[in-house]
């Protein structure tokens, strides 16, 4: 049962509807009140019609540019829902921001786009010099297989500007997933706001992975798709299977959420997350792959206690406003397999985290799985008047 | 789990391994024929990432450490403003010229106030002038006044020298007779700050100040010559009289001052001495040498008789200006006194040396009297003590015959009564010699039981025959007192206590104190009131309530005296129904063991301790020598019973046997001392063991009787006591 909701206070506008409403983006312009927006973000269920939103959105939203993607799943206010078209807006007044729809990634060039974001960043801080605190955030089309890539071309061009963002997801399917900018939708394809804000705020990762000594070798693979057809010389699934201590005929989704495998770059290590297991035994990953690449069994710790952790962290010196997360479909899958989505949902509920489920995260420079990157905005105006030690 | 299967056979695991390597290696040469692209790019990302993260941290820090040094830089700023700008202020305030020059001799600073005064400069004075140049500069300017011997240049030039001191004050006198302070220091760094006071005014007030001053003090002058009781006047150096009082026109009858005044000290002279004669030893010339003396003068004092009735003393003294003061006082009525208290003198001291002759034969006489009352007193005692000894020994051997149990009775009431008397007699001796000041404490460690002890069986019967409870302390201590006074005191207090005493307890308890032990003796009596406890301790005197009670109030007169004498402390709590506590302070002796003595046994050979023993008793009270012979006689002994020494030695030629025992009263007669018989008989017989029985307790007798050896038995005479030193005597002496 999912309930529409909204709500005006805080930094950020936010609503929330259920796909099945006639007219949602009615119903969330309704919720989300007469503040001009500068950006509205809508995190879309794939049971509802994505491309009739995003038309309704930039008929609604003319002065406003409207980010949209498709989900794995929703974050609302009660936590992990499913089903809703979840809501966003950023006010004209505290907010300012710059949206760049980036296509083609099959056929990526990443001088332009580099060159393009690096100036529209420069414009938008010299034009709202008020507005000293920044993040980028990142829509990519979740089965682009191009994240990796993209986001590593395009973080230097935002200098010391965050990045955080999300594959758009389609449920469990895999099948369709989109992004859409100013009702334009776009497959193959990401979305880039860089956006400024009067608010204090902070862009985060959270990992609650530890790695064993468990370790395997990619033995051959299919960069280009993200299969690894074997490992250790054998079959991917089925020696995944042998390492994990798990049935090769039996791996499914919720295998690979409680025995993800990660690598060791330096003194971290990156989840690379497995998709699923194709026909052919192959294994398919959510994240750039290759051979010759070590992998490592890492292990969850408990879900709910590390969130807590860390989203009271982020509350240390004041609790945020409002949060945006993006959070990895794994999670919700590793939620659900230790009977811990009730418990999370109500974490995140506390803690006014509102996003949706994907099929990968960007951080900085990275694409990474099993994870949870997002925003916190604090109640707190930092501007040039009120110089702050 | 590992990296190969177990399960594999050797060659599948070896082909396994192989292939990983393979595939290790390619990914480590970067040779991936599939495009690995993508994974590249991540892996690139995240080791920059990595490294970025770090760089950016050292970013923050040095940031940080800019922003704050940034801060500090401001806040410096900030009071440097500040300060520069107070500085202003503070020097704009300041109703002082004030300029600042740095240690280069720069100008750096000045305020509005700075040569003000001497306006036609002001619009040359910058800041970076140099200082010879700002000398300069008002050196020529036409407001300074400069002394007319000194050029501009001069002027400047001395300024400058001015300005070589560290710290330099001056004035400045300026056109139209104005004047400034100018005064100059170094700072800490070299520089230099000046600062300019306009004291014109100061300048004027001052002189007016000293102009008034000069007045008023010749006003207060004349007023202090006025108020003089002498007649003053003062000539100057050209013998000019210059002042005089309004004595000196009473006492001289000089004319109206306004005439006088400006006369020569020859024309003063003149006028005077019509009425003037000198007195002795100075006369009209030799003033006159003194005043055209042209040396300095000595001070002269003379006298001078007016119309031969008023004395006058002249004193005159030369001034520190060569001119003199002279002051006349008029000594009449002194001298008229002085003479008159010099007669009165003569008369008092007649009168003295008259009363001290009469107080000295009066001294004289006094001393007589107190010298025979002693003797009196001395002689009464002993006189009483002689037949109340005899007394004593008569019934004692009246004891021996009587049978009858009434006689008995009558007879122990008759002994009593005298030693009653004899009490009294004892303490009135006792007061006497406290009272004289005669009295020899012989000050020792005692052990307090030894006096205790004794009192204990003395005072025990009374007590029980009153019905009353006596405890005494059995104490371990020993104090520093003399041993007979102590016994004495405490024999008296005790005594006190049970006599004063109808129903009850009295308690005797020791009470250490420091270094010090507190006897007390508490009774449950009558009590004692307030008003009355100092007057209980003179002789004679008892309160009213005790009036019942014999005694002539004399033991606690005794007491007193002798704890005063022996320094002890005396202290009397008592309430009247609630009985008193009388307590002595006592010193506690040094431990050291004193020995105790043994007690002797007193043999007791049925009476007839003296069987066959020849004793020589020579006695000049004839009772007190018949008791003695009876009592003798009566333990066994043959007496040869004489009143005087010559008597005695003439018997003993005559019979020409040496006696066993000599019983010798001290006092025998005039020129007769038993002593000097016992040295006598010693020459005839040898030594022969003798006591001397003696009524006298000086301090004197005893040395002497200590340095023969010669036992002393004091009067009266205690039976045991004489028959146990007799024995003594008699076992010493080798069988004949």
């Amino acid at each position: 049962m999912v309930e529409d909701f909204a709500t005006q206070s805080g930094v950020l506008r936010t609503a929330q509807v259920t796909w099945t409403d006639q007219a949602p983006v009615t119903a969330l312009r309704t919720s989300l009140g007469d503040t001009p927006l500068q950006m509205l973000a809508l995190f879309v269920t794939p049971k509802a019609d994505f491309s009739a939103i995003v038309a309704e959105a930039a008929q609604l939203y003319p002065d406003t540019d409207v980010v949209a993607c498709t989900t794995a799943g929703e974050i609302g206010a009660a936590g992990y829902e499913d089903g809703i078209i979840v809501a966003i807006g950023f006010p004209r007044a505290d907010f300012a921001s710059t949206s760049l729809l980036i296509d083609d990634l099959a056929n990526f060039d990443p001088q332009p786009s580099m060159d393009l974001v690096a100036s529209e960043r420069v414009k938008l801080q010299e034009k709202n010099l008020d507005k000293v605190n920044s993040f980028a955030f990142l829509l990519v089309d979740g089965l682009s297989l191009r994240e990796d890539s993209l986001i590593a071309k395009i973080s230097p061009a935002l200098r010391d500007t965050p990045l955080f963002g999300a594959s758009a997801g389609d449920g469990n399917d895999f099948g369709k997933t989109m992004v859409a900018l100013n009702g334009k939708i776009a497959q193959d394809a990401a979305v880039l706001s860089l956006v400024r804000s009067r608010y204090r705020l902070k862009v985060f990762s959270l990992d609650h992975l530890v790695a064993t000594d468990m370790r395997m070798v990619v033995t051959d693979a299919d960069p280009e798709r993200r299969i690894v057809r074997s490992i250790n010389a054998e079959p991917a699934a089925r020696e995944y299977a042998r390492i994990v201590g798990k049935d090769p005929e039996q791996l499914d989704r919720f295998t690979f959420a409680s025995h993800p495998v990660a690598v060791r770059i330096g003194e971290t290590h990156h989840v690379r997350a497995i998709q699923q297991v194709n026909e052919l035994g192959e294994l398919v990953f959510f994240s750039a792959i290759d051979e010759g690449m070590v992998l490592i069994v890492a292990e969850p710790k408990d879900m709910a206690s590390h969130l807590r952790h860390e989203l009271d962290g982020l509350g240390q010196d004041m609790p945020p406003a409002n949060i945006i997360g993006c959070d990895c479909i794994l999670r919700r899958i590793e939620a659900e397999q230790t009977q811990m989505t009730r418990d999370v949902s109500e974490i995140m509920a506390q803690h006014k985290v509102i996003g949706f489920s994907t099929y990968g995260e960007q951080i900085g420079p990275l694409h990474v799985n099993h994870t949870m990157t997002g925003v916190a905005f604090y109640d707190h105006v930092v501007g040039k008047e009120t110089p702050v030690k | 789990m590992s990296l190969i299967n177990p399960s594999d056979s050797l060659e599948r695991q070896n082909e396994k391994l192989r292939i990983i390597a393979e595939a290790l290696m390619r990914r480590v040469e970067q040779k991936t024929e599939n495009s690995g692209l993508a994974y590249q790019q991540f892996e690139r990302a995240a080791l920059l990432e990595t490294e970025v993260s770090e760089r950016t941290r050292e970013l923050e820090r040095t940031l940080n450490l800019l922003q704050e040094s940034n801060a500090r830089l401001e806040i410096a700023n900030f009071e440097t403003e500040t300060a520069r700008a107070n500085l202003s202020e503070a020097i704009e305030t300041i109703n002082e010229g004030f300029a600042l020059f740095d240690p280069d001799e720069t100008l750096v600073l000045f305020n509005s106030r700075f040569c003000r005064d001497i306006d036609d400069i002001t619009d040359f004075l910058v800041k970076g002038m140099h200082f010879t140049d700002y000398v300069e500069l008002i050196s020529r300017s036409s407001n300074l006044s400069i002394p007319n011997n000194q050029t501009p240049a001069e002027w400047a030039k001395r300024r400058l020298t001015r300005h070589r001191h560290n710290h330099v004050v001056f004035n400045v006198r300026l056109s139209r007779n104005r004047w400034i302070q100018v005064s100059e220091h170094r700072t800490a760094r070299g520089g230099t700050v000046i600062l300019q006071t306009d004291v014109t005014e100061i300048m004027r007030l001052e002189r007016q100040e000293r102009d008034n001053m000069r007045d008023q003090q010749a006003k207060t002058l004349q007023a202090t010559l006025d108020h003089l009781n002498q007649g003053v006047c003062i000539f100057d150096q050209n013998l000019t009289l210059v002042g005089w009082n309004k004595n000196m026109d009473s006492l001289l009858a000089l004319p109206p001052q306004q005439a006088v005044h400006g006369l020569k000290f020859s024309e003063v002279i003149e006028l005077l001495h019509v009425e003037l004669t000198f007195g002795e030893g100075f006369d009209l010339p030799s003033l006159e040498r003194w005043a055209q003396d042209t040396n300095k003068r000595k001070p002269v004092l003379f006298e001078l008789k007016r119309n031969n009735k008023e004395i006058l003393s002249v004193f005159a003294q030369e001034m520190p200006d060569r001119g003199f003061v002279m002051s006349f006082t008029d000594v009449t009525v002194e001298r008229e006194y002085a003479l008159a208290l010099s007669e009165m003198n003569e008369r008092l001291e007649q009168g003295v040396r008259d009363r001290t002759t009469e107080l000295g034969i009066a001294l004289a006489e006094a001393e007589r009297a107190n010298a025979s009352k002693s003797r009196f007193v001395a002689a009464a005692s002993h006189d009483l003590l002689q037949p109340l000894s005899a007394a004593k020994l008569f019934l004692s051997s009246l004891a021996t015959h009587l049978t009858d149990t009434t006689n008995l009775s009558t007879l122990q009431k008759a002994e009593t009564a005298l030693v009653g008397v004899e009490n009294i007699i004892e303490a009135l001796l006792d007061i006497s010699k406290l009272d004289a000041g005669k009295a020899v404490f012989r000050v020792q460690p005692v052990r307090l039981s030894a006096i205790l002890g004794p009192l204990s069986d003395e005072l025990t019967p009374t007590a029980q025959a009153k019905g009353l409870s006596l405890t005494i302390v059995d104490s371990q201590i020993s104090v520093l007192s003399d041993p007979g006074y102590l016994h004495r005191i405490v024999q008296n207090l005790v005594g006190n206590a049970v006599k004063y005493t109808n129903e009850g307890a009295i308690n005797v308890v020791e009470r250490r104190d420091g270094e010090s032990v507190w006897i007390d003796v508490h009774d449950t009596g009558p009590g004692i009131a307030p008003e009355h406890q100092k007057m209980i301790f003179r002789e004679f005197e008892r309160p009213e309530l005790s009036a019942g009670e014999p005694g002539l109030g004399l033991g606690l007169a005794i007491v007193e005296r002798a704890c005063l004498g022996l320094d002890h402390k005396l202290a009397l709590t008592s309430e009247p129904g609630k009985g008193s506590c009388f307590s002595i302070q006592l010193p506690v002796a040094p431990t050291v063991q004193i020995p105790v003595e043994p007690t002797k046994p007193t043999p007791r050979k049925n009476g007839k301790v003296l069987e066959g023993a020849i004793v020589l008793v020579v006695e000049n009270d004839e009772q007190l020598g018949n008791a003695l012979a009876q009592l003798l006689e009566e333990n066994g002994a043959e007496v040869l019973l004489c009143s005087r020494t010559e008597d005695a030695k003439a018997l003993l030629i005559e019979i020409d046997i040496a006696p066993d025992f000599l019983l010798l009263d001290y006092q025998l007669g005039t020129g007769h001392s038993g002593v000097q018989l016992y040295q006598d008989i010693c020459v005839t017989f040898g030594d022969l063991p003798a006591a001397i029985i003696s009524a006298n307790r000086s301090e004197e007798l005893e040395k002497t009787c200590a340095g023969l050896s010669l036992p002393l038995l004091p009067k009266p005479l205690d039976k045991q006591v004489l028959l146990q030193q007799i024995e003594k005597g008699l076992r010493k002496q080798p069988a004949p």
